[in-house]
């Protein structure tokens, strides 16, 4: 399982180094996702650039750390690829987790 | 091997007109081996349609063969070794004209009727607003409105000890060649005539 943890002024992100986020990799991925975020500030971004390979074992691991999100915290994916945000569209979970939209420069001013 | 199943073997070695690309792997059910199998298909269907068609069809394939992975194991017929007897999958992929047919069998438990009737979504409401309703979100039941949103003509049967799923992946062909008649539909007629 490869993520890289970035910190950042408000928070961290973590970069997910996994081309594909499948169910051979869905359990270990939730895990130490959640254990990066139980060290880091309130903002927490999941850059998936990455990735170009999502199913459903991966999307419920998206959805199992969104859940899980300890009190304060906000979680925002970044980077989709177009066969990642197919998956988020087509189960309507892009109308429930927070995107941001690929292009870097229009940053959030709200954060 | 019978003789029914020989003739079909020797079907899938002849090249399809065309020269379109398939693929025939047969596989323990496994996350591993399933996307090993999966990034097999990835390689050999690249270039023969376009890109989302090719994202579909792989979305599809995860899909059916992670519930054979996750829900076909007989936990009462156990392996040498006491390992749980895991389905072996014999996957088939062939390019057709209008669409990428797919046929999947395994030696697994039966697929319940249910999969096969129409599926919605898990969650449809509005964004929840507190963590209570956070909490409700579903972590799963996307499968098989995956499938059933991805692909066409989607049948089953269930034949002595094996499953047999079909579907295509269907295909909006932006140009016919001059020359090569459009076939419509040929695709629709796949199924995979094992029982001979």
């Amino acid at each position: 399982m490869q993520l890289t943890l970035l910190p950042q002024p408000d928070g961290l992100t973590i970069r997910v180094d996994e081309k594909r986020l499948d169910a051979a990799i869905a359990t270990a991925f939730k895990d130490s996702v959640r254990s990066m975020i139980a060290g880091g500030g309130p903002q927490v971004t999941l850059d998936l650039s990455g990735v170009d390979f999502l199913d459903s074992s991966g999307l419920g691991a998206v959805i199992a750390i969104y859940k899980a999100m300890p009190a304060g915290r906000t979680l925002t994916l970044a980077g989709l690829t177009p066969n990642v945000e197919r998956v988020f569209q087509l189960t309507r979970m892009d109308t429930v987790l927070t995107i941001r939209k690929a292009d870097p420069r229009q940053q959030d001013p709200q954060g | 091997m019978t003789a029914a199943s020989e003739q079909a073997a020797k079907r899938l070695r002849q090249p399809p007109p065309g020269r379109k690309p398939m693929v025939h792997r047969i596989f323990r059910a496994d996350p591993a081996t399933v996307r090993a199998a999966l990034q097999f298909l990835r390689e050999r269907f690249d270039g023969s349609a376009e890109d989302e068609v090719i994202s579909k069809l792989e979305l599809a394939l995860a899909e059916v063969l992670n519930n054979i992975c996750e829900h076909g194991t007989r936990h009462e017929a156990v392996r040498l070794g006491g390992r749980p007897h895991a389905p072996l999958i014999h996957l088939c992929v062939a390019r057709h004209v209008g669409g990428i047919a797919c046929a999947v069998t395994d030696d697994g438990r039966p697929l319940p009727a249910s999969c096969l009737e129409s599926h919605s979504l898990p969650w449809t409401g509005p964004p929840p607003q507190d963590a209570e309703a956070i909490l409700l979100l579903p972590e799963g039941g996307f499968g098989w409105f995956l499938i059933q949103e991805l692909t066409a003509s989607l049948s089953y049967f269930r034949e002595g000890r094996r499953n047999f799923l079909a579907f295509i992946v269907p295909v909006t062909e932006p140009l016919l060649t001059a020359g090569a008649a459009p076939q419509q539909g040929e695709g629709d007629q796949f199924s995979p005539n094992c029982s001979g």
